[in-house]
Formats: C-alpha cells, structure tokens, sequence
C-alpha cells in the first residue's frame, strides 16, 4: 500500500468514526429521551398508586425498639405453628429468609433458628400492592406444614442489602455444591463473618448438641458423686512442658496460662475431695495448624481417688462416656439429622461396657496389618487411624480404649507398671480412630516421683510445689481430660473442629 | 415363831437296796455342794464342753452321712450315664472346679487352628441378636473354659437399646484377673447387637467373617476335640447339626415331631447321637430340643438321652437362660 492509500484509510477510518461517533451520541440522545420519558411514567404512575393504598398502617419499618412500651403481647415460635392452630390470628417474629414476589403476591420464607415456615402476601381487601411490594423489597435476613397468611408486616431490624455470605451457600453441602456449580461458602470466610455463619440450621444443631454433651457430662458425674471445682488459670510454673505455654504479664513479674488443670485437680484429691471435675478452658500455645488443634478449646477433666485398682478410674471414665454417647443418640437425633443433612456421615456406634484392648494387643493387629512398629514404640497419628478402622472391622464400635502404654512414651508422673517395667499404668481413649483423651494413674508418692524426674531429666526446682503436695499423704488416684470441641467434632463425624469451636483461636486466628 | 416339835416316827436311816442291773448316773443334787465354778457356769449360760464335744460329734457323722449319700446318688447316675466317667455336677458342688478335659479324647493345638501366637490375646468375637440367643455357643464357651484360660466378656452395642440381665451375665462371673488380658489363652467376646444373622470375627486380615450359629460351632468345637477321623462318622455328626438347626429351631410344627423320631430312632441304637462318643451332634440337637420346647413331649429315648446330657453338667448356663 502507498501513503496515500494508507493516509486514505486512516481518513476514512476517521471519517468512519466521526459517523460511528455520531451515531452513538444520537442512540444516547434516544436513551436519554426514553429514560425521562420512563421515569415521568413511572412518577406518575406511583402518584396514582399512592392514593389507593389503603393498607398503609398495616406495614413498614418500625421504630427501633428502646423499650418504648411493655406489651404483653405473645409471640408464636415457628416451631410451635402447627396444623392446630389454623386460623388463628399469631403475632410472630422471624428473619426473612428468601422473599420472591410473583404479581399480586409474594411469598416469604421465615426462619427462626432451625425452623422455617412459608409466608403470603396476597393483595386482596387485607393487604395493598405496595404492602406486596415492601414485602418484596425487604432485605434479606432482617428481623412448615403450615403457611402463614400476612395482614401485618413490620421490619423491627433491618440488615444491610448485600450479605457477605448467604446462608443457603453456606449449608449447601459440598459435594452437591461441585456438582450443580452452586456456592459453597469457604471455612475462612464462615470464620470471618461468624455471627451470620452461625445462624444456618447446621450450626445451630451442632452448638445444640455441644451443650448437651456439657450438660450430659456433668448430670452423669454430679449422680455419681462427683464435685464440681474450678482451676486457676494464670499459674506460675507450666504444667506439662515448658514449651507450650503462653505467657502473660503478671504486674511486676509473669505469669503463664494453665495448659491444663492437672496439677489442682491432683491437689484436690489430696485435700480430701475424693471425686472431682472440672469444665474449663484449657491454653496451648502449640504452633499446630491441623484439623483438630486449637490454641484455646474446653476441656472437661475428671479426676478420682481409687482403692485397688486403677481399672477403678477406666471404668468411671468409660460409664460416663457411655452415657454421654446415650444421652445423645436418645435426645438429640433432630440435631444429628440436621447436621448429616450438610455432612453426611455415618451414625456413632458404641459398645456397653467399653471395649478395653491392651497395647500388645493393638500392636499385634497392626503388625498383623502390615505396620512394621517395636514393642516400646508410640502409635503414630496415621497407625492410629488404622486401628480405629481395624478395631471397628472387628468389634463394631467408634469408642474404645488403649490400656496399659509403654512406660518410655509417658509423662514422668504416670505410675510404672508392678509387673512389667516397660509398662505403664496408662491409657488412652480413641473416637473413629482418634485420640480425645489420654490419662493414667498418677504417682501418689513423692519419693517415686522425684524418681521418675530425675529418670525424665527435668529440674527439680520448676516442679517442687509440685512434688510437695504429695508429701503429706495422698491417696492413689488416677483420672484424664477430653476436648469437648475434639469430641463433638468426632461425635458426629466433622472433619475439623473449628466447626465445632463457636470463636475458635488457632495460630493464625485471633478475631472474632 | 417357833413351831412345836413332834416326835420322829420312823428312824432317821432307812437303807434302800438300789438295783445293781442298771448304771449308776453320779448324783445330781450332791453335785451343787460340790463343784460352785460348774454352777457359776450354767448359769452365765455358756456351754458345758462336753455338751459342745458331742454335738461336734454328731455334726461330723450328719456329713459323713450326707457324702455318702451323694456318693450313692452319683453312683447311681453314672450307672444309667453312658460315657461318663464321674458325675460333674455332683462332684463339682463337692470340691472345687477341677479341670477335666476327660469329656472329649484327641489333641488339638490352638497355633494350627488359629494361626500363629502373635504375642497377645486371641479374641474371638461374636456378634449375636438378643431376641435369639445362642445356647449352643454358651455351652461351647463353658467347655472352652475348662479347657483352656478363657477371658470372656459381654457387650451391648448401641443398636441395642437394653437387654434383659440373665444375658448379660450368661458368660458367668467375671473372672478375678480380668484386668490383665495377656495372661488369658483365649478371647471369648459376645457382644449384643442387632444382628440379622449371627456372626463371628476373629483375624480380621486373614480369615472373613463366619455365619450362622451352626457354622460358629463347629468352628468352636474344632478347638476343643478334632472331628471324628472316620469321614461317614464326620457326615453324620454334621448331619445332625444341620437338622438340628434347620429343622428343629427353625422348621413347624410337622418337621419338628419328624426331627424328634429320627432322634428317638437313632437313640434307641446308640447311646449318643453319632455313635459310642459325645459330639458336636448332640450338643447342638439338646440346645435346639430345648429351644424349641418340645423337651417335654418327646418320646422315650430322647427323653432318656436329654437326661445323660444333663448328667455331664456341660448345660447348666444353656438351661439358666431358658428360665
């Protein structure tokens, strides 16, 4: 091509635009005129639709309750709406979960807590198009066999317009979520906007189900006899090892968190208490960032005095665990369903009384299985998952107990074994394969325990308050702790136990 | 106030000619001037030992008698017993448990049959539904234990709501060193659940599960006694422990009575159900009869038979449970 030609084409080009140009001014201009005209429509039309709205007291957003007037007006809970009280008039109090509004009418769906139920607005002599209409436009979330038909609609709290997650999305199980290319909502984004979060039914459940393994827990020790007490948790000395915990400035000096209750719950039993638990929170300071690790968690500890053998406190342990796992799957089947709804899984199996496996014994079916592991070895975290899988192939059941640990793999204040050197007298309790509690008998006699330090080469001067309460006469005792978060989790077969933690803390999570 | 005297009428000593063909018994009267401690004695209401010797006498004679009456009974037993060398459940209550693996004759060893020793407890478990019990596996556990050191426990799974008692304690006692599993030979676990079928578990790696109640039995009976060498005399007990628990638990009414004729039959030609010896046979035809409840209505040689099956005191827990 020649300049010329090429200059030619770019005038052209630009000639072309010019025109291209033109006609968009001119398809603007038409737009322009359109809108105005649309909106003078509209004006008016809204003008003429004001004067027929004769529902105008029978819906808007209400005042903000300050606590104005004290009505004694009862509010029907949408689990309690049932077939029997048809045509009755209720005042109720939900969020609004959907609103979808078809014409005439619009349908809302009302949720409260677990339980939804389905609302109409219909335009008719009760309720006006523009009651239809706010209806329709109210936010989401703002303030069952049966459906509710709308006279009065007020918004006591309104929500912002845009959710940072819908809770749809966020119960959507995930399998279901790939498949249709819904939603799902990220764990760290559940995290982050927690209070909305835990308003989906699956939350609800499983907090549900929470308190009543607490509640559980203490009805079952509280008719055996046992008392109730409450730790210290700033202490002075580290309880378990000096390498997980947190530190806190203590005036002049510092202080640390409890790791755990241990040491005033043996303390108890020297005073004389006999029988004790406590319900706790419990510090770590372990860099961990696995599935089933927190920084802060519940802990639920027992500790007992008993006479002859410390198969005395396995049993204790193991009854109250039963009837914990009884108490749920008699009461609290709604919750479990619920939660399976959004992860499936299979239901909790039990054996009454506990199966108890010594460490031979599980040592021999993993050797059986394959694992080449020494008599004197710890389980490792994934050995452990195998023996949960092959004792339930065997005996059916997800709760069990590894009694009788090698000596070598134990604190220094757990009881040798009499018989066997290399034993010790310690167990651990495992849920679908993993480990929630982990306990022994303790050294009662402060000889033996000054011993065993000095075996375990720790200073002697960190631990003496320790040593000297057993100085004065302690009865043989023995006890352990559970994770109440760990155990919910594996109750009902979660994958990891922030779902079960309401704030949890980890260590990367500090808020909310 | 003194009284008039009158005069004696007849002289103050009379002799009595005492009969000399009787015993003298010391005088009693003269006694109480004599000895006061004696006196001092009865009267604080402790027993003269002489009193205390003799009646020590009389309670060792009373047992003598009784043993001897036992002895006689059990004599008696044993007579009308085939194969029975002394009768258990007499001897039993006598002197302590003592193991006698006299029942069944042949060696068996536990590493063939159930593989090599690993170091630890061997445990077998059993899965059974609550609503049928297993009275033969009871019977079986019982002579497994006077075999061998038995640990046995009993579970309900959490399928199961609850179970009435008498099966929950139909394994026995709990024994005294059940808190240390190693020291055990073998595991009998029974666990309650909700179970079809009755099933049982031992190598989970190497051996799948068995099922059936017949099945389980005569896998426990292996460890007890081998199967007869004879292959016909194999097939018959197997036979019977087919029709025991096909036709007898399971079969009506017509089936039964045929079952209970067979055995009358047979009976009346041997003394057990597979010849001269006590077999698998006869353990699982006694816990179906019983089951059934046809153990009163039978005829005359099975009526006989269920009689020596009781007489070697293998049934006691299969007839605990049925009460």
């Amino acid at each position: 091509m020649t300049k010329d030609e090429v200059q030619g084409a770019s005038e052209e080009e630009q000639q072309a635009q010019s025109k291209k140009a033109l006609k968009k001014q001119q398809k603007e201009a038409e737009k322009a005129a359109k809108k105005a005209e649309k909106q003078a429509k509209l004006a008016a039309e809204q003008q003429s639709t004001e004067e027929d709205d004769f529902a105008k007291d029978r819906y808007g957003v209400s005042a903000m309750v300050q606590s104005q007037q004290k009505l004694d007006r009862v509010l029907v809970r949408v689990q309690d709406l049932t077939p029997e009280k048809a045509d009755q008039l209720i005042w109720l109090r939900a969020r609004v979960h959907t609103s979808r509004a078809k014409g005439k009418q619009c349908f809302l769906v009302l949720r409260q807590q677990q339980f939804n139920v389905q609302a109409l607005v219909a335009v008719g002599d009760r309720a006006s198009k523009q009651m239809v209409k706010f209806a329709a436009n109210i936010t989401k979330d703002s303030i069952q066999d049966v459906e509710l038909h709308i006279e009065r609609i007020f918004v006591i709290s309104q929500a912002e317009p845009r959710l940072p997650l819908q809770l749809e999305d966020a119960v959507r199980p995930d399998g279901e979520g790939e498949e249709e290319g819904r939603a799902t909502v990220n764990q760290d984004t559940k995290l982050d906007n927690r209070v909305i979060d835990l308003r989906t039914t699956t939350s609800q459940a499983i907090f549900r189900l929470q308190s009543g393994v607490c509640q559980l827990f203490r009805d079952t020790l509280t008719k055996k006899g046992f008392v109730e007490i409450q730790t210290p948790k700033i202490i002075s000395a580290a309880s378990e090892g000096g390498a997980n915990v947190f530190t806190v400035s203590y005036f002049k000096t510092s202080a640390y968190l409890a790791q755990s209750p241990q040491l005033y719950k043996q303390m108890c039993i020297c005073a004389d208490f006999d029988k004790v638990f406590c319900v706790g929170p419990v510090f770590r300071a372990e860099d961990s960032n696995t599935h089933r690790h927190l920084t802060e968690f519940v802990g639920l500890d027992i500790e007992l005095a008993f006479n002859y053998h410390y198969h005395e406190v396995i049993d204790s342990i193991t009854d109250t665990m039963v009837q914990i796992f009884k108490g749920l799957r008699d009461n609290f089947q709604t919750e479990i369903q619920t939660v399976n709804k959004q992860f499936p899984s299979e239901p909790f199996k039990f054996l009454e009384p506990t199966l108890r496996l010594e460490y031979t014994e599980a040592v021999a079916m993993l050797r059986e299985a394959g694992v080449e592991m020494g008599d004197e070895d710890d389980l490792s975290t994934p050995n452990e998952k195998l023996l949960g899988r092959l004792v339930k192939e065997k005996y059916d059941t997800d709760f069990y107990v590894l009694d009788k640990y090698p000596l070598a793999v134990r604190p220094f204040y757990t009881m040798p074994d009499p018989n066997n050197p290399k034993y010790s007298n310690s167990y651990d309790m495992f849920m679908r394969g993993e480990e929630i509690l982990s306990g022994a008998q303790r050294i009662h006699d402060a000889q033996l325990l000054t011993e065993r330090a000095i075996h375990h080469q720790i200073d002697l001067e960190k631990i003496k308050a320790y040593i000297d309460s057993f100085r004065y006469g302690a009865p043989p005792h023995g006890g352990g702790g559970i994770g109440l978060e760990r155990v919910c989790m594996l109750y009902l077969g979660l994958h990891n136990v922030r779902q079960t933690s309401m704030f949890p803390r980890d260590p990367k999570r500090l808020t909310p | 106030m003194s009284m008039y005297q009158v005069k004696p009428i007849c002289g103050g000593d009379i002799k009595i000619d005492l009969p000399t063909c009787m015993y003298k018994l010391p005088n009693i009267h003269a006694q109480q001037g004599n000895s006061c401690t004696s006196e001092h004695a009865l009267q604080n209401g402790e027993v003269d030992p002489a009193v205390k010797a003799l009646e020590a006498r009389q309670d060792e004679i009373m047992r003598k008698l009784y043993e001897l009456k036992a002895a006689v009974e059990g004599l008696a037993k044993t007579v009308t017993t085939p194969d029975a060398d002394l009768d258990l459940t007499v001897s039993s209550s006598l002197s302590s448990q003592s193991v006698s693996s006299t029942t069944f004759k042949g060696t068996t060893d536990l590493d063939t049959l159930l593989g090599k020793d690993l170091g630890a407890l061997r445990d077998i478990v059993i899965n059974a539904n609550p609503a049928q019990p297993p009275l033969t596996l009871l019977v079986l556990h019982s002579l497994l234990c006077q075999r061998y050191q038995v640990l046995s426990t009993v579970h309900v799974h959490s399928s199961v709501a609850n179970v009435p008692p008498q099966l929950l304690s139909c394994l026995g006692p709990r024994h005294a060193n059940s808190y240390a599993r190693h020291m055990f030979q073998l595991g009998f676990t029974l666990i309650w659940k909700d179970v079809p079928k009755l099933e049982m578990k031992f190598s989970v790696q190497n051996m799948c599960p068995i099922q059936g109640e017949a099945n389980v039995a005569r896998f426990l009976f292996k460890l007890l006694a081998p199967y007869p060498s004879d292959p016909a005399l194999a097939t018959l007990v197997d036979s019977w422990v087919d029709t025991a628990f096909f036709q007898l638990a399971e079969g009506s009414t017509k089936e039964r009575a045929a079952v209970l004729r067979a055995l009358n039959s047979a009976l009346g030609r041997n003394p057990w159900l597979a010849g001269p010896e006590f077999s698998l046979a006869d353990v699982a035809c006694y816990c179906c009869v019983l089951q059934s409840g046809s153990a009163s209505s039978a005829p005359a040689n099975v009526q006989r038979w269920l009689k020596s099956c009781e007489n070697l005191g293998h049934f006691g827990p299969a007839k605990l449970l049925l009460q």
